[in-house]
């Protein structure tokens, strides 16, 4: 195994799950390390940090949730966490707790690795300071502040450019509401999810083609949006 | 009114009356002759109150003008005649008569109040004994058989139960069969529910009084008791005497009824339970090979080996597309679960509808790829406060049943309309249409049409739980067809606030 792949720590206490994430994460250019429950998982984060963590959250020893939060409490290692369906509350949750994002079981290879890529690839514009996110037409410079499609310079208003900011600095993963209102509007506006609805029906008319059929910027129903990478535009793994 | 029978009663009484008081006589006279006795008129009082207490009232007054005539021959001078000679005699004579007449009405009632009293105890030991009985009654065949002996001890006479059920009648088939046609036909009224109490003569010069054991609950059966021959003008308090004791019985019943019923409850609602948490478990067992199959298909598919040759690729995709209905499946029934358990907390909050539109689409883009796919979403459709994620499954159950059925190739219309105050999200086919049975039967749990049950599989869980979760949003789901094969459109529709109540936003900047 090549010592310049990317590092990956699965933890899940399914032996099959493990089987094919490590064929698939192989396949995709990562060398996997394996961990069956919590304490492995973190015993392994310290012994031999990874460049991505993919947990589940149903583990014999300890929840999930727990080893996200004494993982973060020192990494900020790129997080993908696998969740089951109908349990909005809980994604959320564990987003607000540090995870990058999720991916609902049972999930295709393809989604999960768009998923940790977007994760590296943003950890990596964090440390290299890069400006520009592109995500398909769409361009941001964020340390010239200035949005184009396609060549074409864009207008917003301060928040709006906020908004698309903050989507952009995460773009390709999930961002939850209350991050946005923080962010945007403040702690006291933490519940007022029709604000968002508001700025994303303006911000989607002036990026989107068609802004009833969003390409760009997507709503995750129930815990947030997400501006999405096309497919393939960003193979962090293949380039390291 | 007065009978035959009782003027025959009083004449016999008066006669006897009579002979009582010829006997008081003999003795007077023996009395008199020996030993010149004069003053004893009182003995005259023995037979008017012995009359009084045996005979009733007009024997008693009967024997007191004979007393009163027999004094005045003994007693009064001039002795042995009925003559009075003195004026004071003809007023002690009248005050016998006076203190004869009280004797012997007092006599008279201190026997019916005896009498009654004496009934009244042995009413009230039997009452007290019946209500013991039901008060340890244990099964409603013990207390058809309590009702049964205390009524006829009541009455006295024969006491027949009908419909009890519990085999408090088992014992009681000869009595039933014995009884008149009259009587029969009688109490198939009161079984009937068109009366709950009536009297009938038998025939045979018996009156028969046949009502509801309850009447509240028709399934406690039917009495029937035979009165004997009673005078019209008692049957009716003979029939409250039976409603006092039929209402406690009837009370004991219900109790008892309630005690079954419930524990009956207790027992569905524990298999209820075992079941859910079966469907949980086996589903949460499923679920996680069905994980490693789609993931393991999904990976599989992208091997260089696999990729370059299309029959394999199509295959990967076999797996995966099966593997995600599977999944679908259970997910029903794991909604079906939460449904049934009343566990649907809708987390409303402000959404834009196509958001709702566009993310159903996404997850079924492999599954509508079969199909010509077109939007028809208005521009700034206002934003409904709903579950987003509730309203996303029942409307992506609604895409997948358009896509099930209908033939691959026919395209499939999606919209989502702004129509008076509500937002109606709309899906149409052009697939097998609906006839106005299967339209009414629509969203029944586990309904599934007659016509394609052999030829498309599914569980008829998934409109029910469309309709449950839109339900629970305070919309409605409504299903159109032309017929057989004409399509079919099924609509959403969920009630916005007037525009003045959609949400706002402060100056941005």
């Amino acid at each position: 195994m090549n010592e310049a792949n990317p590092v990956v720590l699965v933890v899940d206490d399914e032996v099959q799950i493990r089987r094919f994430l490590r064929a698939g994460l192989e396949l995709d250019g990562f060398a996997v390390q394996d961990a069956e429950t919590g304490a492995d998982a973190l015993r392994w984060a310290t012994l031999k940090p990874p460049d991505l963590v993919i947990l589940d959250l149903g583990l014999p020893d300890m929840d999930g949730a727990e080893v996200l939060e004494r993982l973060r409490a020192w990494s900020s290692v790129p997080l993908i966490v696998l969740s089951v369906r109908s349990n909005e509350a809980e994604k959320v949750r564990l987003l607000e707790s540090g995870a990058d994002d999720y991916v609902v079981k049972p999930f295709g290879m393809a989604e999960l690795l768009a998923r940790a890529h977007a994760a590296m690839r943003r950890h990596v514009r964090v440390s290299t300071g890069e400006p520009v996110v592109k995500v398909g037409p769409l361009a941001i410079d964020l340390a010239a502040r200035i949005v184009t499609i396609n060549g074409a310079r864009v207008m917003l208003t301060p928040k709006e450019y906020r908004l698309l900011q903050l989507l952009a600095q995460h773009a390709g993963n999930v961002v939850t509401h209350q991050f946005l209102l923080k962010e945007v509007w403040g702690s006291p506006h933490l519940h007022d999810t029709h604000y968002l609805r508001i700025f994303v029906r303006k911000l989607r008319q002036k990026i989107e083609v068609d802004p009833t059929q969003p390409r760009i910027l997507l709503t995750e129903l129930g815990v947030g949006y997400r501006l999405v990478v096309p497919e393939g535009a960003s193979q962090v793994a293949a380039a390291n | 009114m007065v009978g035959m029978g009782a003027v025959r009663r009083e004449l016999r009484g008066s006669a006897i009356a009579l002979v009582m008081v010829a006997v008081t006589t003999l003795v007077v006279y023996a009395l008199t002759q020996s030993l010149e006795v004069r003053r004893g008129s009182v003995i005259y009082l023995l037979p008017v109150l012995l009359a009084g207490w045996h005979l009733g009232l007009i024997p008693a007054l009967v024997a007191a003008v004979a007393g009163v005539l027999w004094s005045g021959y003994f007693f009064f001078s001039p002795y042995y005649s009925f003559y009075l000679a003195r004026p004071n005699e003809i007023l002690n004579l009248v005050l016998f008569m006076v203190v004869a007449g009280v004797t012997s009405h007092l006599a008279n009632s201190m026997k019916t109040q005896t009498e009654i009293a004496r009934k009244r105890e042995k009413e009230m030991g039997d009452l007290y004994a019946f209500s013991r009985r039901l008060a340890g009654a244990s099964s409603a065949a013990d207390i058809y058989l309590a009702i049964q002996e205390h009524l006829a001890s009541l009455v006295q006479r024969k006491v027949v139960l009908f419909g009890t059920g519990d085999g408090g009648d088992r014992d009681a088939k000869s009595d039933q069969s014995a009884l008149s046609q009259r009587v029969h036909v009688a109490i198939a009224e009161v079984q009937a529910g068109r009366t709950l109490a009536t009297t009938v003569d038998d025939g045979a010069g018996d009156i028969w009084l046949i009502r509801r054991v309850s009447q509240k609950n028709a399934d406690f059966g039917v009495i029937a008791i035979d009165l004997g021959s009673v005078p019209p003008s008692d049957i009716e308090e003979v029939r409250k005497r039976v409603d006092d004791v039929l209402s406690d019985a009837a009370a004991t019943l219900e109790r008892l009824d309630v005690a079954r019923a419930l524990n009956d409850a207790k027992m569905r609602s524990e298999t209820e339970l075992l079941r859910e948490a079966l469907i949980g478990s086996v589903s949460h067992e499923l679920r996680t090979p069905l994980a490693s199959i789609l993931g393991a298909a999904t990976v599989l598919s992208k091997s260089a080996v696999i990729a370059k040759d299309e029959r394999l690729t199509s295959l990967a995709g076999v797996v995966r597309d099966e593997a995600d209905r599977l999944n679908n499946d259970i997910q029903n029934l794991l909604d079906a679960t939460r449904i049934s358990r009343e566990q649907i907390r809708p987390r409303q909050e402000w959404i834009e509808p196509q958001d709702i539109v566009n993310s159903a689409l996404e997850r079924r883009r492999r599954r509508l790829s079969a199909h010509t796919l077109s939007l028809d979403v208005d521009s700034n459709l206002p934003f409904i406060y709903v579950d987003p994620v509730l309203v996303e499954q029942a409307f992506g159950q609604i895409v997948d049943n358009a896509a099930k059925y209908s033939p691959p190739g026919s395209p499939i219309t999606v919209a989502a309309k702004r129509n008076g105050r509500d937002v109606v999200l709309s899906v149409h086919d052009e697939g097998v249409g609906l006839t106005a049975q299967e339209n009414a039967q629509l969203g029944e749990r586990f309904f599934r049409g007659a016509r394609h049950a052999a030829t498309t599989s599914g569980s008829g869980l998934g409109l029910w739980i469309a309709k449950a979760f839109v339900t629970a949003n305070g919309g409605k789901i409504e299903a159109a067809s032309a017929g057989a094969d004409q399509g079919t459109t099924v609509s959403i529709h969920l009630p916005f606030a007037t525009p003045a109540s959609q949400p706002e936003v402060g100056p941005d900047e």
